[in-house]
């Protein structure tokens, strides 16, 4: 399965498209996935480094496009602009939201997810599950997992096969922010450290 | 006929009509008519500032004590329009301080407003009463201090959810200290602390206060200062709603909203410590609009604090409410009007909360007055959608958000055509309508068939052709506001229905597939249009007339195409192809 930058995570090539149309609907895809390109060339131009800006999964209004851009082109984590349809007054209650739950502040108290079971869920203080955000470059939609039920790498990367695709996994390399901010290659430090510094996740294109 | 009446009787007849759609009617009965309602409209509403010029709007109404503008597109509030867009009011302002000395009101919805703007309304309306800036931005602190240092009979000052440059706290001690005039005041918007003295003086010496709305900074600790000296309160949005558990602060505040016996709406609560919402349980019953958008408070305190309120009609709330709080509300509130649920975590994929189709199915059929709602969530099914439809019919206002595009009926997989064809055709009063999921072309059928008093459509990842939305434009009678995001719609819906677009107020497509060739003749065909195409990659002439444009902004307008474009939109009228011409030569392309 080749790589297509979609705006939707399931693959929808047969939406019944006029055949017609095919050439338009190509130049439209392929004029997105020039907008999208652009943006993240912008963007991640140091990730060699692996050395991504601090302030790119969290905040928004903070500027990451070239001048002549649209302002707020990729704040919403890489994802489709614009959507869902909040606006950015709300989009900060819920960054301060994640934020607050990962510091452990205690004036907060948050539901973790569901696990598919039954039951309250909600109440206050931290549950002993791990719920880490994963994103895959070029996916709209981050999804969660579950690092507590993981104790090594291999089973995280079988995880996140199972999530994303075996194909696309093996394509990527996995990345992870630490405590600091710092993003860094993941599998250089023992899973014990990792599982303790571990912010979150993130999937990116080998090749840069 | 028109002559048997002296003209100030006639002009005492129209000052009973307070809406524009009447006295627009009655200025077309006869030229005797429309002289005499001129002159005596005081109050106008422009829905697109572009749409006509100061000049045009001072030369027919001599004598305008408010005006309301708005200014960018809806989209703008979800980041689609680009910064630089437009909207600036300061040009407007210019011209009213010239011509309506004596201008009380202003009004204002996604536009810019500058320091400067605000300086000159304040020096520039002896009388000024009413300033309202919701979704604006470009001013400071400095120019509020302006305001309030200089308009001496202001009732109303609302800052909305506006972007504001935060330069010093200070600016609230502009107020004079004769100044007793203030009703209502917003500025939850703030993200600085401003003096706290300077506001309890304020609020003390403004008997007639009605409506307070603090920004996050002011501290709980210091909310009853506030409320006892403003016990005449009717809405009130609180600072952070957080504090240390002690017992004094809890009874100081339990005290304080005892005596708030006129308290009629609740918002704020940023930073919720749910052991402090009992502290308001005094003035639950009486609580008719309730802003809980900003808690982060979870169940059972929140549904606990939500169902104290019997008399609840609108609601705001996180889905934190989750479906259990829904049925809950279903059950204590039967007075609701209107309910919106937002995302806790709207980039995940995955829930976390336990919020789905059914907690909104529960209110439909709970809450016989229900007639507004927004609801994001993260599933929904045709029989859910036919469910609530058959519930209310009343429905008036209707946006359902699934987070994922294009997801279908969960139980069944297919899409939503049905759901929504229910929607619309049961709900013969529907005025708005936002879709998503996923959706073909037979739900514009629905649309165009039966949604025959809807005004505004947003539709968002849905369609399969220009079919679609043909359906609409030409179905959709009332339609006035048509916004669509990455929709296979193209050019020949858009050329085939051009002059449903001059009753329309405006049109958005982005990410669609509309040609700039169809853009060149559609701006060459309907002169009383503006066809203005953003692109920020570049001119649209640097492709083939093949490519589709970025965004497409279409309005209709009286003042002819705009001249404050930044350099990413292009106006399509006749001159166009020979201006992109001159630009491409100059860049030497």
């Amino acid at each position: 399965m080749e790589l297509q930058l979609r705006l939707a995570l399931s693959s929808n090539s047969d939406e019944g498209f006029d055949l017609n149309n095919r050439n338009q609907e190509q130049q439209v895809e392929d004029c997105r996935l020039m907008k999208k390109k652009r943006c993240f060339d912008e963007t991640f131009g140091e990730i060699e480094n692996v050395q991504v800006p601090q302030t790119l999964p969290l905040l928004d209004h903070i500027d990451l496009c070239v001048p002549g851009y649209g302002r707020n082109e990729c704040d919403e984590e890489d994802g489709v602009v614009g959507w869902p349809p909040i606006n950015s007054w709300r989009k900060r209650v819920c960054h301060q939201a994640h934020h607050d739950n990962r510091r452990g502040c205690i004036t907060t108290n948050y539901v973790t997810v569901k696990n598919g079971g039954g039951g309250g869920g909600s109440g206050g203080g931290r549950s002993k599950s791990m719920h880490i955000k994963v994103k895959m470059e070029g996916v709209g939609i981050a999804r969660k997992v579950d690092l507590s039920r993981h104790h090594s790498y291999q089973t995280l990367t079988d995880t996140l096969s199972a999530m994303f695709g075996d194909e696309k996994v093996q394509a990527y390399k996995l990345t992870y922010q630490d405590k600091e901010g710092d993003w860094l290659l993941a599998g250089d430090m023992p899973w014990g450290t990792f599982i303790n510094s571990v912010q979150r996740l993130k999937l990116l294109r080998n090749g840069y | 006929m028109a002559q048997s009446f002296p003209e100030d009787v006639l002009e005492h007849v129209f000052s009973f009509l307070n809406y524009d759609k009447d006295r627009n009617a009655v200025s077309l009965v006869c030229k005797s008519w429309y002289e005499i309602e001129r002159l005596c409209r005081r109050r106008i509403f422009i829905g697109n500032c572009y749409a006509v010029s100061p000049e045009i709007v001072i030369r027919r109404f001599p004598d305008v004590r408010a005006v309301e503008l708005k200014g960018k597109p809806h989209f703008a509030d979800f980041n689609l329009v680009p910064e630089g867009w437009g909207g600036y009011v300061y040009p407007w302002i210019v011209s009213l301080a010239r011509a309506y000395p004596w201008l009380e009101e202003i009004k204002l919805k996604r536009m810019v407003v500058t320091d400067e703007s605000l300086e000159l309304i304040s020096k520039s309306f002896k009388n000024f009463k009413v300033l309202v800036l919701l979704s604006c931005e470009g001013f400071t602190t400095d120019g509020l201090a302006s305001i309030a240092a200089n308009c001496r009979n202001l009732r109303e000052l609302d800052l909305g959810e506006s972007e504001v440059e935060d330069l010093s706290g200070h600016w609230l001690s502009h107020f004079p200290d004769n100044c007793t005039s203030l009703v209502s005041l917003n500025i939850s918007c703030l993200g600085s602390e401003v003096s706290f003295c300077a506001l309890e003086r304020l609020v003390a010496r403004c008997p007639n206060l009605k409506t307070l709305r603090l920004n996050r900074a002011v501290p709980l600790e210091k909310l009853p200062n506030l409320l006892c000296r403003a016990p005449q309160l009717v809405e009130l949005g609180t600072g952070a709603y957080s504090a240390e558990i002690q017992s004094d602060i809890f009874s100081n505040l339990a005290e304080a909203f005892l005596g708030c016996k006129q308290l009629k709406g609740l918002s704020g609560f940023w930073d919720v410590v749910p052991a402090y919402l009992p502290a308001m349980y005094s003035v639950c019953s009486r609580i008719t609009s309730l802003n809980l958008s900003y808690a982060t408070a979870q169940n059972p305190e929140l549904v606990h604090f939500v169902s104290q309120c019997s008399n609840l009609q609108r609601l705001w709330v996180l889905d934190y409410i989750e479906d259990a709080g829904l049925e809950a509300l279903a059950a204590s509130c039967k007075d609701l009007h209107e309910l919106r649920v937002f995302p806790s975590d709207p980039f995940d994929a995955e829930a976390n909360v336990s919020l789905t189709e059914q907690g909104l199915v529960a209110v439909s059929e709970g809450c016989p007055k229900l007639q507004s709602v927004l609801y994001f969530c993260r599933q929904m099914s045709n029989a859910a959608l036919v469910a609530i439809a058959r519930s209310r019919p009343n429905m008036i206002r209707f946006r359902l958000c699934i987070i994922e595009p294009r997801a279908p009926d969960y139980l069944t997989l297919e899409p939503l055509d049905t759901g929504f064809g229910a929607i619309v055709e049961n709900c013969k009063e529907l005025r708005r309508l936002s879709m998503s999921g996923l959706l073909t072309d037979r739900v514009f059928e629905y649309i165009g068939t039966h949604a025959k008093k809807l005004e505004m459509l947003s539709i968002a990842f849905a369609g399969d052709s220009d079919l679609g939305l043909h359906h609409v434009l030409s179905g959709c009678e009332s339609l006035r506001k048509l916004e669509i995001r990455d929709c296979p719609f193209g050019d020949k819906a858009l050329l085939a229905n051009a002059t449903k677009l001059e009753t329309m107020r405006s049109l958005w497509m982005s990410s669609c597939s509309v040609s700039f060739g169809a853009c060149k003749l559609l701006g060459q065909k309907m002169p009383r249009l503006n066809v203005e195409v953003i692109n920020e990659r570049g001119p649209p002439d640097s492709g083939p007339e093949s490519c589709p444009v970025e965004k497409l902004y279409v309005y209709r307008t009286i003042a002819g195409p705009r001249v404050d474009m930044p350099g990413f939109v292009w106006t399509m009228d006749e001159q166009v192809s020979s201006s992109l011409s001159r630009v491409t030569e100059r860049r030497g392309d």
